[in-house]
């Protein structure tokens, strides 16, 4: 089991700042998720860590050793590609052999070891068949048998689920958790998916523009996110813009969102006057049956409503002018035109520093 | 800290090029500078040193620029029952003769190509295909025979007097000199605009054309808005192609009698002599404009010419092309046009066969069916040698082909650095440097200083130097099979091998080689058969040693001999059939491999 920590690494694409500083450390043994939209560099870090490209500023090290300018062929990484990567001109076997070849192990024992990954993937009796008499999730799991064949100190995975159809997602995803508490290698997975990234992960970092924004464990980065990004990210949402009217406690605040009072959290220290975004997550609204008058009731007409599947999503036109979209899970029959009344608990109302100007 | 950078920037390079691959890389470059940028560079700098007042004055008078013009443009003969139109065109001075007969060559070309090949790729028609395949004949390699064909049809007493005169309408045609050199030229050229054309109307994306349609843009308003601006590059790289080798044909100019051209000049120059002092100085200047002029393309077009957009090209059929019923007019044209250029334009390769196999052609029809030439071919002395000289140079460039354009394609298509465009420009140029200037540079450097006596000296012993020139000007033809192999293997197939242990050479030999082996074999191929069939290089250094000269000189010496129709002329028939064949049989091979129909287009 292996740590992998990055200090302070930039990368460059010619002008094109990709990786603006990037640092982190990942324990032994755990899987550890960067996540982030296209483009915002996960992939470019992952293949800093395997090696592919050299960073400008900063240093890699894995198991404690500087390995910044280590060639990808020196570091013991094993990656799982994006499209697999496998060889089409050589069978399941040879490809899962490869790396063992390389290392230069006996044919006996190069023969046991590719054994016991066939065994360990399920693909006994695909031994002998090329790459492209495979389907798609059978491609996967030999990707992976040859990643974990060689006993890499740590596993790359890029985007390892995107070439598969949804329900086969959802299954390799468990078996790719599962394979990794069996043997404990750590693991650093890239994904753009946040509920891939919440399912699998020890912890996850989310990304954006070349830098890590946030690093904790899904349930942090879920329930706390540190910036309008990471909320907005993290799920479905609504994001209002208003002013702080008043401080009710440590961080609890009353926001006025175009008349409505609106009770809310914030990381951010506040003043009165201050311009605010309000971040209130579909899933998180309730629809109130009875007529009680308190603090964060939303009453507005519906406008449209969509059915999908653990809940009808409903589009709600405020009093105040607002729209806002919510899942309500209860009540099977909402028609259009229908008045309704919801309700957002404060701690779910995530209230950020409203910035005329990208940070910094 | 500058150690720190250092060690970033050795760290990257080190990733990208491992030792292997640099003792590769290295002995690759090493070639291109050895056999052509230093040449090149000595060839246009040495006139630079001794150039005078008196050189330039020179140049710009009689036999390089005759102002007025000499001769006439046309004569008229009276001959009682008909009259004779010779259309000759004047002699301007070898200079300007040399710039309006490529300037003409290439504006009918151009015109020709561009027809053939919208016709072809935009419109559904019966023999269609046919016309594709008949379009190719006349870019078979046959040196200097097709050339002595096309004078026999159109030239003094050719065919198309006789015929003419049959149908006895008063009148009849001879086009000689300068204006059979044009034509002859048009006919071998047009196919290298029509194939760079087709491809360029191939990769236009049809919703832009349909998107234009929708837009209300028809007939010739869609050509000139659209069609066209999208497939000027394609026009241009072809355009400037034929002009190039327009200015460097030998053939045509030999076979139409035409003295005063600049490639003329520089082999005649050559021929006679024993040591690189006999060459004047004129002569350096004109093989140095011939390069400057195709420098000159080559930085307009470059992107259009790179590895890149050939890749792209071979690549091809992503789409279904646009094709269209023509109408009745179109129908006119394509039966009453195009069907007519593209047969007559197949005549001088069909007239090769005709010599090979007949006994004898000195009148208006060949006569006797006979294998006899072909015969002669193993019998005599001189051409065994011919062909055996150039066995050997082609295969050992081949050799050094498959190593140097498979580093240069690797390194082009996988390597990050500054320079990497350069490579690429380096890899695809000797397509359209004149091999003329190429051989010149080779004969000026390689005789002075170190290497006069030496090895490589061209006087002593020319078979290094055609060897190398072979591999360097025929090696692109493999580069660009190898690139356009490259860019389909994903290069996370190379990265997940690094990956997992392996070096970059390891990498190199277990994945990609086994991937691309057969694009390596198909470019190879195709570059032994164009070895075979080199020209420039061939006659110019073979010229110093008759006994190491490869066939193509043999093949010179034989039609420049058997002028007016003797036996050599046959011989020299019978050899091009065979390279012909050769051609074919190289050509289907690799277009099946590469799944592609224009693995040998010249750029």
């Amino acid at each position: 089991m292996a740590e992998v920590r990055l200090e302070g690494v930039s990368k460059y694409f010619g002008r094109f700042k990709a990786l603006d500083g990037i640092s982190f450390t990942v324990s032994p043994g755990e899987i550890f998720t960067l996540l982030g939209p296209s483009g915002c560099g996960k992939t470019t870090t992952l293949r800093v860590i395997a090696g592919f490209e050299i960073p400008e500023e900063g240093r890699v090290y894995i198991d404690g050793v500087d390995v910044t300018f280590k060639k990808p062929y020196e570091r013991n990484t094993a990656m799982v590609f994006q499209n697999y990567a496998l060889w089409p001109h050589m069978t399941v076997f040879d490809n899962i052999a490869y790396g063992l070849k390389v290392r230069g192990y006996s044919r006996e024992e190069i023969r046991r070891r590719v054994n016991w990954a066939l065994e360990l993937l399920g693909l006994k009796g695909l031994e002998n068949r090329y790459p492209l008499q495979l389907s798609g999730g059978q491609q996967q799991r030999v990707a992976l048998a040859r990643a974990i064949v060689v006993e890499p100190k740590v596993l790359l995975f890029d985007e390892p689920l995107s070439n598969l159809d949804a329900k086969l997602r959802v299954r390799v995803r468990e078996e790719i958790v599962s394979l990794q508490r069996k043997l404990r290698i750590t693991t650093i997975y890239v994904t753009h998916d946040q509920e891939e990234a919440m399912s699998i992960s020890d912890r996850i970092a989310v990304m954006d523009r070349g830098r890590i924004i946030q690093v904790g464990t899904p349930w942090e980065i879920y329930s706390n996110p540190a910036n309008l990004f990471v909320a907005t990210f993290m799920g479905r949402s609504n994001v209002l813009e208003g002013v702080v009217v008043s401080r009710e406690s440590d961080n609890l605040y009353v926001v006025d969102v175009r008349g409505l009072r609106i009770y809310g959290v914030s990381r951010d220290k506040l003043e009165k006057g201050d311009k605010v975004k309000v971040v209130i997550r579909n899933e998180d609204a309730e629809l109130l049956e009875e007529d009680r008058r308190s603090p964060n009731v939303l009453e507005g007409r519906v406008v449209r409503t969509s059915l999908i599947g653990f809940a009808i999503q409903v589009r709600l036109l405020l009093d105040n002018g607002e729209t806002i979209n919510v899942y309500l899970k209860n009540k099977t029959s909402i028609s259009e035109e229908e008045r309704l009344r919801v309700y957002v608990s404060p701690e779910d109302v995530k209230v950020y520093k409203a910035l005329e100007t990208v940070e910094e | 800290m500058i150690s720190q950078a250092t060690r970033r920037i050795t760290g990257f390079l080190a990733y990208q090029l491992d030792p292997p691959l640099v003792v590769l890389l290295l002995f690759s470059l090493t070639m291109f500078s050895a056999v052509l940028v230093v040449p090149l560079m000595v060839l246009l700098l040495r006139p630079a040193m001794s150039i005078s007042l008196d050189v330039v004055r020179g140049l710009l008078s009689y036999p390089y620029v005759a102002w007025p013009p000499l001769g006439e443009w046309i004569i008229f003969v009276d001959r009682g029952d008909h009259t004779l139109i010779i259309v000759r065109f004047k002699d301007m001075g070898i200079i300007l003769n040399t710039i309006m007969i490529a300037f003409s060559v290439t504006v009918i070309a151009t015109i020709v190509g561009v027809l053939v090949a919208l016709v072809t790729a935009r419109y559904e028609f019966p023999g269609r295909s046919l016309l594709r395949i008949m379009a190719l004949v006349p870019l078979l390699y046959t040196p200097f025979v097709n050339a002595f064909v096309a004078y026999k049809i159109f030239g003094d007493n050719g065919l198309l007097y006789h015929a003419l005169l049959k149908l006895g309408m008063g009148y009849t045609i001879e086009v000689t000199y300068i204006a059979g050199v044009i034509v002859a030229q048009a006919m071998m050229f047009w196919p290298i605009v029509y194939l760079n054309t087709l491809a360029a109307l191939l990769q236009i994306d049809p919703s832009l054309e349909e998107q234009a349609e929708n837009m209300g843009a028809r007939g010739f308003r869609l050509f000139r808005t659209v069609t066209l601006p999208l497939s000027l590059p394609g026009i241009a790289a072809g355009s400037g192609l034929v002009f190039i080798f327009s200015m460097e044909d030998l053939a045509a100019p030999i076979a139409f009698k035409v003295d005063r051209v600049v490639s003329r000049e520089i082999v005649k120059a050559i021929v006679g002599s024993r040591d690189v002092a006999f060459l004047s100085i004129e002569v350096i200047v004109l093989a140095g404009l011939l390069l400057i002029t195709a420098l000159l393309w080559l930085t307009v077009v470059k992107q259009y010419v790179s590895l890149r957009q050939y890749a792209m090209v071979v690549r091809g059929g992503r789409w279904k092309p646009r094709v269209a019923k023509p109408g009745p007019l179109m129908y006119a044209i394509i039966y009453l046009v195009v069907f007519p250029i593209v047969i007559f334009s197949m005549l001088p390769q069909l007239g090769v066969i005709v010599y090979a196999f007949s006994e004898s052609w000195v009148h208006v029809l060949p006569s006797g069916f006979t294998l006899d030439h072909f015969r002669e071919l193993v019998r005599d002395p001189s051409v065994v040698n011919g062909l055996r000289n150039s066995l050997v140079y082609s295969t050992t460039a081949t050799i050094l082909i498959i190593i140097i354009s498979t580093t240069i394609a690797y390194v082009a298509s996988r390597v990050r650095f500054a320079g990497v465009g350069a490579l690429d420009l380096l890899a695809t140029s000797p397509l359209a440097i004149p091999g003329l200037s190429i051989a010149l540079g080779l004969v000026i450097l390689y005789s002075l200083g170190p290497f006069k006596d030496s090895l490589v000296d061209p006087f002593r012993n020319p078979a290094v130097l055609i060897t190398l020139a072979y591999a360097i000007r025929k090696g692109p033809f493999t580069t660009r099979a190898v690139y356009a192999g490259l860019q389909q293997v994903h290069q996370a197939l190379e990265e997940a091998g690094m990956n997992l242990g392996a070096s970059r050479s390891r990498v190199l030999f277990t994945i990609v080689l086994p991937l691309i082996g057969l694009n390596v074999m198909a470019g190879a191929i195709v570059s032994f058969v164009y070895c075979m069939t080199e020209v420039s290089t061939s006659i110019v250094l073979g010229a110093l040693n008759p006994e190491q000269a490869p066939v193509t000189y043999v093949i010179y010496e034989y039609v420049t001999a058997g002028y007016g129709g003797g036996a050599f002329i046959h011989l020299a028939a019978a050899i091009v059939t065979m390279t012909m064949a050769l051609q074919i049989l190289a050509i289907t091979i690799s277009n099946y491999i590469l799944r592609f129909r224009y693995a040998f287009l010249g750029v």
